[in-house]
């Protein structure tokens, strides 16, 4: 037998077991691929998980396609998009997760209806082929993890990890702890945010966490004062961007993250708490009934070509 | 004594172990990949005994416990028991303006290191994984640690300070800092050793020309004045970074192609230099080898990287008020031996005579390449940073232990 690093030992301390070098992504859509990216990117192995061989395909050219873009804005350099590439593996076969340290689901939320029993199977399969001290995560936003957990046999091993959109550019993730989730499993998750770079917001279970909560209300209120004839879509953004130092503004938000995915938060938040501050706007109801499901579409509170709002679709009523 | 050298990075260990004051190296290797899949330690003995070993290395306290194994094991060992070892001596890459020298590594010193890591966010942190390793490993054993930035403490306001309000050095430090300390003090000391020059009567200029590079000014063994500033951005053209360049520029670009603060700093860092330039590769003999076949840009590159150094020779000597003696290091200064001889042509009337035939020879040792009558003298001196570790920790040591037996 040839001899490894095991041999040669001081036997000062035990060596601490958990090391993180390889992640499972399931369900690799624009969320999907940004999570993927931001972990290759700092130098682990990702195996994602999406439905067939095609869909592989697809995605591979579109983390391509969002890299070269990152690469003409002189954020990455080739060799450094090689590597990111090499470093990520598609596969449509549970068994390849099973070397797996920690597998993040992020199947996409935009079906109305609950994704929940979906979920759970989800979780149910990867549990059947990780090794026993693996996380098992879910990218949750107002879905609660106990919830999810309930599906394994061994719950404390779920932990909730929610990655702020848009990833490369935000540095926390909120970390939910279910009623059964471990001390352990929540140690390897900060362990795990810390190697992706990212600082975590420590949470205690609550459905749509700190930022979806305050964004789906941000989003609902602006859309009152859209329909009260206050001020333009663009007005709003705009005095929103510049008072408060936003990324982004209520509909730019809303656009970018998908106006069905809204929709279906404010739905889970408003049968959740039943507070009224959670009813979906009409417009957002009437934008979601005629596809203007925003940056995706192509249309949403705001038109877009090449990716760019050239002007507002929603117009404020104006009394002449 | 035996004094074992660490260069911690991100997920890697460079290590050393020298026996002092001999200076001989036992044995020295790489411990590689920690916390990633594929880690190993490359070790070789100083009788060309070598091996890799792979295996799981989760953290540096790890890596560090497995290379002092092998370093007493029967096989590649090269001493009996880890008591051999009677001191430590880490690389640090910034100790802020907390120290101009060596120091002996104590709580208080740590805290500082701790306080600079805001400076050096890449390099500090896995340097202080090294320190605290080896605080649990080897307790009572001495540690040193030798700062890159430590000998440029020496500048004077003048040439550290920057031209923008006073209250941001004041507030943040924004400041002039310098790398590459060790190797300019190695080497200008080893030059003076070579020539028999007292370095303390001398004008100095050190030319430290690698894939990172920097240059400095040092007067009766002093840093005056060195070109990397507050971050090893600033300076000469490099492999991949700009070096100097107009800060409105970089607005300028900023603003129009849409870069965040991270990008911009990606673009600085990673695209510039002799690779953005050329388009060729960050490599000196691959740029050289497009020059020769007639790459306009490769040669324009070349033509910039040369003149940005004789820039910097020429205000380095108006700063000493003269120059005595020229010092290249560093894998182009060492071994790019057209580079080095096209930097110094046209500098006669300094008082520099260029033995062209030796320049154009001499790779990767310590040679005179200047003609006899030369008024300034150019020599060559390949770089020990490891080397220069040891002697400082086992001055350190030697000093304690005179310390003590007062």
């Amino acid at each position: 037998m040839s001899e490894t690093l095991a041999d040669f030992t001081l036997g000062k301390r035990k060596q601490p077991k958990g090391i993180i070098q390889k992640i499972g992504v399931i369900g690799c859509g624009a969320v999907g691929q940004e999570i993927t990216m931001a972990i290759s990117g700092n130098g682990l192995d990702v195996v994602f998980l999406d439905t067939d061989e095609n869909r592989i395909k697809e995605i591979f050219e579109q983390i391509g396609s969002q890299l070269d873009d990152v690469i003409n804005h002189w954020g990455l350099t080739t060799s450094e998009k090689r590597a990111i590439l090499s470093r990520i593996k598609g596969t449509s076969n549970y068994e390849d997760l099973a070397d797996c340290d920690i597998v993040i689901e992020s199947i996409s939320s935009r079906k109305r209806g609950t994704s929940i029993e979906i979920r759970k199977e989800i979780f149910r399969k990867v549990e059947q082929v990780v090794r026993p001290d693996a996380i098992i995560s879910s990218n949750i936003t107002t879905l609660m993890i106990s919830d999810l957990a309930a599906a394994l046999k061994h719950p404390e091993r779920a932990i909730g990890m929610h990655f702020i959109l848009p990833i490369h550019k935000t540095h926390i993730i909120e970390v939910v702890r279910g009623i059964a989730s471990s001390e352990e499993a929540f140690e390897q998750v900060v362990k795990f945010a810390g190697m992706i770079d990212k600082k975590i917001i420590r949470l205690n279970e609550s459905p749509g966490n700190i930022v979806t909560r305050m964004i789906v209300t941000t989003i609902n209120e602006a859309c009152e004062i859209l329909m009260e004839g206050v001020a333009s879509v663009n007005d709003i953004d705009f005095a929103m961007r510049e008072s408060s130092g936003h990324l982004f503004g209520p509909f730019e938000m809303a656009d970018r993250i998908g106006l069905d995915k809204i929709l279906k938060y404010m739905d889970n938040l408003y049968q959740e708490f039943g507070d009224k501050k959670y009813k979906p706007s009409p417009i957002i109801k009437r934008l979601v009934r005629a596809n203007y499901l925003g940056k995706l579409t192509g249309r949403g509170f705001y038109n877009y070509q090449s990716g760019k709002a050239v002007d507002q679709t929603v117009t404020c009523a104006v009394i002449k | 004594m035996k004094i074992i050298v660490l260069n911690c990075g991100s997920s890697s260990i460079k290590y050393q172990l020298f026996e002092m004051p001999s200076r001989n190296v036992l044995a020295k290797g790489l411990v590689d990949k920690i916390g990633l899949k594929g880690a190993s330690i490359k070790h070789k003995r100083s009788d060309g005994i070598e091996v890799k070993l792979e295996g799981e290395i989760i953290d540096h306290q790890g890596g560090i416990e497995h290379l002092l194994a092998i370093l007493i094991s029967e096989k590649y060992g090269s001493i009996k028991t880890i008591d051999e070892i009677e001191a430590v001596g880490h690389r640090v890459v910034h100790a802020g303006e907390k120290y101009s020298g060596s120091v002996f590594i104590t709580d208080e010193v740590i805290e500082a290191l701790e306080e600079c890591i805001d400076l050096a966010p890449l390099h500090n942190p896995p340097n202080l994984k090294g320190i605290y390793a080896m605080k649990e490993l080897l307790p009572e054993v001495l540690q040193v640690g030798v700062f890159d930035t430590a000998f440029h403490q020496t500048m004077p306001p003048k040439s550290f300070l920057y031209g923008i309000p006073y209250a941001l050095y004041e507030k943040y430090k924004i400041r002039r800092y310098g790398f590459h300390g060790t190797s300019h003090k190695y080497v200008s000391q080893r030059a003076c050793d070579i020539l028999g020059l007292d370095i303390k009567q001398q004008k100095i200029i050190t030319c430290h020309l690698g894939n990172g590079a920097s240059m400095a000014a040092i007067m009766d063994g002093k840093s005056l004045d060195t070109s990397m500033g507050m971050t090893p951005t600033e300076g000469l053209i490099m492999g991949t970074r700009c070096g100097d360049l107009d800060v409105g520029a970089l607005l300028y670009i900023a603003d129009k192609e849409e870069t965040s603060i991270p990008y911009t700093n990606t673009l600085v860092n990673k695209f510039s230099g002799m690779v953005g330039i050329s388009g060729v590769s960050s490599d000196m003999r691959d740029i050289e080898t497009a020059a020769n076949e007639g790459n306009e840009r490769a040669k324009i590159s070349l033509e910039m990287y040369q003149y940005r150094v004789k820039k910097y020779i020429g205000s380095y000597a108006a700063a000493m008020g003269g120059v005595d003696l020229i010092v290249f290091t560093g894998g182009i200064g060492e071994n790019d031996t057209n580079t080095r001889t096209k930097i110094l042509e046209g500098l006669e009337f300094f008082g520099i005579s260029i033995d062209k035939e030796k320049s154009m020879k001499s790779r990767g040792k310590e040679e005179l390449i200047s003609l006899p009558e030369s008024k300034v003298k150019v020599i060559v001196v390949p770089t020990d940073e490891e080397l220069m570790i040891a002697a400082d920790t086992y001055e350190i040591h030697e000093k304690i232990l005179e310390e003590s037996n007062f």
